[in-house]
């Protein structure tokens, strides 16, 4: 294209600045934002009404935003789990199956010391079980994909995928009727924890966050400092290469598999043994692994970076439940948070293109 | 017993022709991880156009139509920007996914149209199923743009030197694979299955891929797998007929999740890379730069 | 199509001519002004040096470029390529240096692929006995429904001629014909061509090195240095000596000046070594060698017939299935790579790209692929960044690097840059064994000195050196013995200082009977 003795070219990068790629990554969201503005419009309301409805609901409501933290906390471990196999060039998208099995891990702790029924556990006792078993329970599903890939080069993605509908019956078996977890309404639920069992709030929120925010350290600490983190990237940037240099394909994909998986697990146990009004596993538990699939999201924004997921993981908290919210209010049909998903995601892909090129300006040269 | 078996073969249609589709795009080196996103917009735009305008004709069309429209989508992504095909299927996934579920919510519930003739409760599309199944081998072996469209997945420069235009191939390949799957999609919310509901799939799609590596892309193999997955499903959804009081319902759900892994595992050893590990398209899933 | 046109073509006839040709890139004019022409039943070869404008050359004759001045004349018309089926249209057939033929298709489905004139539903038995009878003219022995990876890499020559000829090819462009061929496929090659001429083709060999080749052979030479014509003779006129001055632009020496050390102790003893590549064939049979301290021991052979597997195998990167492998006296067969870079072997892979170099990370991350499990660098888990970056800096200084900063990402450096940067990285561990997989593949002149002479200098400080190579000059000139591979196996170990050119030529070609074995 030529433009007063101008051309623009395409160039691929050499390199892109972190500020380059911050910059890049907001254009997404802010395109993909605009974009959901016309599903607004189809529907017959104000963008500008619906975004502002979304926005104060999810970060100045009272009643919205804890919701949002909350989210924000179970977006950020999905996304940490998303994010590990991601640095080594694995795919997992099976946080779903991951976070289902840590909750059924940290409920059947409960389950074995009668929580059920009995009231009185020694949550002093219980409660650590119960966290260890949820990290126990999403690592081993994570071992899966990781022990396959590593000792058969599986296909991860079809793996982890297969494996989130098998935990999804799984769980539909424990909790439906006259599975062991079912709960005393017969509604389809599992049974709710018992009160010694509901850990407290800390500063109004889940003391889960605290593991996410350490987690967020600890990650970016190892892929930034340390051997196995330098082991991680390299495998992620040239399997042969990093073959080459010493590092074991079969380690690398089970550690990052087993650990992403643990953290999935995590997100389990936050999301329905640590989040007041839930302390179980309910009906509608289908949702929460949908929103898993914002972890692929928030960590290709993020390129991998545990630090940019933060700011993301809370933004997209807010949006999935202001969304929910604006649905009832505005009469919006169901499902404009989906829609969001599916946006976002789209125009993310697009937006790679800018990741690996840019435009340039150059001066049209003399024949 | 002939309605178990039915019931299968009418389903393994619904994994035949989205599975060719992704064959059709693997062979010319372009992967679509999200077979299942394009299969939810098939089903959804078809289910709502056959529903408000009373046709089934157009609401096929309109599932077709606009499984070539993803496709068209992801060969934009895919050979014009030449960004990562995994990173752009499972965009298609998703976006398949979160849209539809919106679009669809209002037209949840049944069809309300008479149902497609049968023959004695075999779905015509299997018969269907069939043609295309030996159509597209036809194509890809014996003619000289099947042989272009293979060679294209082979090792693009090669093709180009000969005066393939690679672009176009894989445009065209990407765009009929996308279509085969929106076809796909159609016939499971419209014969198969036409009541909608929020990600009724659930799966489908991902068991479709998985048995395309499966076939070793080709597609009688595929037909093959397809129906020993149709059965597999129906045994799932009805194991009263076959074995009943084992496990609870929803443990047979998982069935052919657990099958296909199985059958994923066997297919990675090297007992089996050995043999049939050739058949890969070399170039699958390279972008391609001149 | 150009067979038609055959009738009206009489022995020398210009059928091609190219007038001013120019093609710039940002910061090089790749072909400046360059006029030739091609007359028909000659062999006329394009001689330059690697950055000498060749490749562009070719990629504009065969429409892959477009140059951004200059004509193209075709039997006197004015034409332009707009892409490679333009070029074919007019009788231009190309034969590539890596071989542009799809693997796993058969020969015919390789040699109908884009014909022009092909049917839509392919008709195999006309094309059959077609191409059959352009393999009795040219007495080529092919099945013609063999799969194109079982064939050897003359027989892949032979499809892609082919190829260009059932399209009608009068004007046939080789890219380094003979840079992957065995000697006696050369042979064969040269008097195909030959027979060629006689039917007024026009062949047209871009060549760089093999200057023997191209005297035996050509009737005309044109010679570009730096994207220019700087000499047209008839071969007849013309010397080895005379070719290579005019392509380098200074007098070259052919001969690389020895270094003689006293012979150590054996470091690397291979007993009766077996291996098998990804499809599970045995790539490598029941070799045994030893390889000592100061001495190069070099591995001559066409690549594909096992030097890969037995580099990767002696570097833990693939299993050993028989035979044994000792460093300094012990066992190390079962050993992880990493466990043999700890006890000092260092391998340069040939693939510097895939293999040897990470493009996305930095040149201090490529360093650190050697260094990162070194404890001195890595101390409890924890990378040293400050020291990593510094012995990085250090490195690109004695190397000569030519990089703005060690942040630069590896994938932005030339190859013979890239090249050093993996030298430095691998010789800076100071390994006792030094593994180098066709080091200067590639490379200019310049840089290939540089590697080679690294190579001395580590044997001259007592490192043992296995060199593999398919550069039978390099390894003549370099090697203390020498193992000629062919298929697998060793065909013998010959003294490097004695071992004759033709003997060497022989056995890795998998002649035998020349040899007088050790």
């Amino acid at each position: 294209m030529n433009i007063a003795g101008y051309k623009i070219q395409l160039e691929k990068k050499a390199s892109f600045s972190g500020l380059e790629a911050a910059v890049l990554s907001i254009l997404a969201v802010v395109v993909a934002l605009f974009l959901v503005g016309f599903i607004f419009l189809q529907a017959g309301v104000d963008p500008a009404k619906g975004y502002a409805e979304i926005f104060s609901y999810a970060f100045i409501n009272s009643f919205g935003v804890p919701l949002t933290l909350n989210r924000a906390i179970f977006l950020l471990l999905c996304t940490f789990a998303f994010i590990l196999p991601m640095r080594a060039g694995l795919w997992n998208i099976g946080m779903a199956g991951q976070l289902y099995a840590g909750a059924l891990a940290a409920f059947g702790v409960a389950y074995a010391f009668g929580a059920r029924t009995n009231p009185d556990v020694p949550a002093g006792i219980v409660l650590p079980l119960m966290i260890l078993a949820a990290i126990a329970g999403g690592g081993l599903m994570g071992l899966i994909p990781g022990l396959l890939k590593g000792k058969f080069n599986t296909n991860e993605i079809v793996v982890t995928m297969m494996l989130n509908f098998i935990l999804f019956w799984v769980t539909a078996h424990m909790i439906k009727e006259g599975g062991p977890f079912m709960g005393s309404g017969g509604e389809g639920e599992g049974f709710k924890l018992p009160a010694p069992l509901q850990p407290g709030l800390f500063v109004g929120m889940p003391f889960t966050i605290w593991f996410a925010l350490g987690l967020t350290a600890l990650l970016q600490f190892v892929f930034s400092k340390t051997r196995i983190g330098y082991e991680i990237r390299a495998f992620g940037a040239s399997p042969a290469a990093a073959r080459y240099a010493g590092v074991d394909p079969f380690k690398i994909s089970v550690l990052v598999f087993a650990v992403g998986g643990a953290i999935a697990g995590l997100a389990g146990y936050h999301y329905f043994g640590t989040v007041p009004g839930l302390f179980k596993i309910p009906k509608n538990y289908g949702d929460f692994g949908d929103l898993a699939f914002y972890g692929i999201i928030c960590g290709l924004i993020a390129q991998g970076n545990p630090l940019a997921a933060i700011p993301l993981a809370v933004l997209f908290g807010g949006l999935t439940s202001g969304g929910r919210f604006v649905q009832g209010k505005l009469q919006l049909g169901f499902g404009i948070d989906y829609a969001m998903l599916g946006v976002l995601m789209i125009i993310l892909v697009a937006f790679q293109f800018f990741f690996r090129y840019r435009f340039v300006l150059k001066k049209e040269k003399e024949a | 017993m002939w309605e178990f078996w039915v019931r299968s073969l009418n389903a393994s249609t619904i994994f035949t022709v989205a599975a060719l589709g992704e064959i059709i795009g693997q062979r010319a080196g372009i992967m679509n991880v999200g077979v299942e996103g394009a299969m939810l917009f098939g089903a959804t735009i078809g289910f709502i156009v056959a529903k408000t305008t009373g046709s089934y004709l157009l609401g096929f069309l309109a599932g077709i139509a606009v499984g070539a429209l993803i496709g068209l989508l992801h060969a934009f992504f895919s050979v014009t920007l030449g960004g990562d095909q995994v990173v752009n299927g499972m965009g298609i996934w998703i976006l398949g996914f979160g849209l539809t579920a919106y679009i669809g919510y209002p037209f949840t519930g049944p069809l309300g149209l008479p149902r497609l003739p049968a023959i004695a409760g075999l779905s015509p599309f299997f018969l269907v199923s069939l043609a295309l199944a030996a159509g597209i081998w036809f194509f890809l072996f014996k003619t000289h743009p099947g042989l272009k469209l293979r060679s294209v997945g082979e090792n693009p420069s090669v093709a180009e030197v000969s005066g393939v235009n690679v672009v176009r191939t894989r445009y065209a390949s990407v765009m009929f694979s996308g279509a085969l799957m929106g076809f796909a999609g159609s016939i499971y919310a419209l014969d198969y299955n036409p009541v909608w509901n929020y990600n009724f799939l659930m799966g489908w799609g991902f068991i479709a891929l998985a048995l395309v590596f499966f076939s070793m892309w080709n597609p009688f193999l595929l037909l093959g797998g397809s129906i020993l997955f149709g059965a597999l499903w129906q045994i799932s959804l009805n194991p009263e007929s076959l074995l009943p009081n084992i496990f609870s319902r929803y443990i047979w759900r998982t069935f052919p999740f657990v099958i296909t892994v199985v059958v994923l595992i066997l297919m990675s050893t090297k007992w089996f890379s050995s043999r049939w590990g050739a058949a890969r398209p070399e170039a699958l899933g390279l972008p391609y730069e001149k | 199509m150009g067979v038609t046109m055959t009738d009206e073509i009489k022995h020398g006839d210009i059928i091609l001519e190219a007038r001013g040709i120019t093609k710039r890139y940002p910061g090089l004019v790749a072909n400046d002004h360059i006029d030739f022409e091609i007359r028909a039943g000659e062999i006329h070869a394009i001689l330059g040096e690697n950055g000498a404008g060749k490749t562009t050359l070719m990629s504009i004759l065969f429409g892959l470029v477009r140059p951004d001045e200059g004509e193209i004349y075709v039997h006197g018309k004015r034409v332009n390529f707009r892409s490679p089926l333009d070029a074919i249209k007019l009788g231009i057939g190309m034969v590539h240096q890596t071989r542009k033929l799809v693997a796993a298709h058969t020969v015919l489905e390789n040699i109908l692929l884009g014909h022009p004139n092909t049917s839509l539903i392919l008709d195999f038995k006309k094309a059959e006995e077609e191409v059959a009878r352009l393999c009795d003219r040219y007495e080529y022995k092919l099945n013609l429904h063999d799969k194109v990876w079982h064939l050897s890499e003359g027989e892949k020559q032979m499809v892609e001629i082919l190829k260009a000829l059932y399209r009608g090819a009068r004007i046939l462009i080789l890219d380094e014909p003979t840079s992957s061929l065995a000697p006696p496929e050369t042979k064969k090659l040269l008097e195909t061509i030959q027979i060629m001429t006689k039917d007024e083709l026009a062949i047209v060999p871009f060549i760089t090195h093999k200057l023997p080749v191209v005297l035996s052979v050509s009737q005309r030479v044109t010679v570009l240095r730096r994207g220019k014509v700087v000499a047209r003779l008839n071969t007849r006129e013309a010397t080895e000596q005379l070719l290579a001055r005019e392509m380098v632009g200074r007098e070259v020496m052919f001969n690389l000046e020895r270094v003689e050390v006293e012979r150590g102790k054996a470091v690397l003893e291979v007993q009766n070594l077996s291996v098998y590549d990804e499809k599970g064939m045995k790539a490598v049979s029941d070799v045994s060698f030893s390889v000592h301290e100061g001495e190069i021991f070099g591995i001559a052979g066409v690549s594909g017939n096992g030097q890969q597997p037995l580099a990767e195998a002696l570097a833990g990167l693939r299993k050993a299935a028989e035979g044994r492998v000792l460093l300094d006296g012990n066992e190390i067969t079962r050993l992880a790579s990493m466990e043999r870079w700890k006890k000092g072997i260092g391998y340069i892979p040939s693939e510097q790209r895939a293999v040897g170099s990470i493009g996305d990370f930095s040149l201090v991350e490529n360093i650190l692929m050697s260094y990162y499990y070194d404890d001195d660098y890595c101390k409890r888990g924890i990378i040293d960044a400050k020291k990593i970056r510094a012995r990085a800096e250090e490195l690109i200084a004695e190397y000569g690097v030519a990089t703005p900063s060690v942040n630069v990402l590896a994938k932005n450096l030339s190859g013979g840059n890239l090249q050093k940067l993996i030298l430095a990285r691998v010789l800076s561990r100071h390994p006792r064994l030094i593994i180098a997989n066709l080091p200067t593949q590639g490379l200019d002149v310049g840089a290939t000195e540089f590697v080679q002479n690294k190579l001395l200098e580590a044997k001259k400080a007592g490192a043992a050196i296995l060199l593999i190579s398919e550069d039978l000059d390099e390894v003549l000139a370099l090697s203390d013995r020498i193992a000629p591979m062919y298929e697998g196996r060793f065909m013998g170990i010959l003294p490097g200082g004695e071992a004759e050119r033709e003997i060497v030529g022989a056995l890795m070609a998998g002649i035998q009977q020349k040899a007088d074995e050790q």
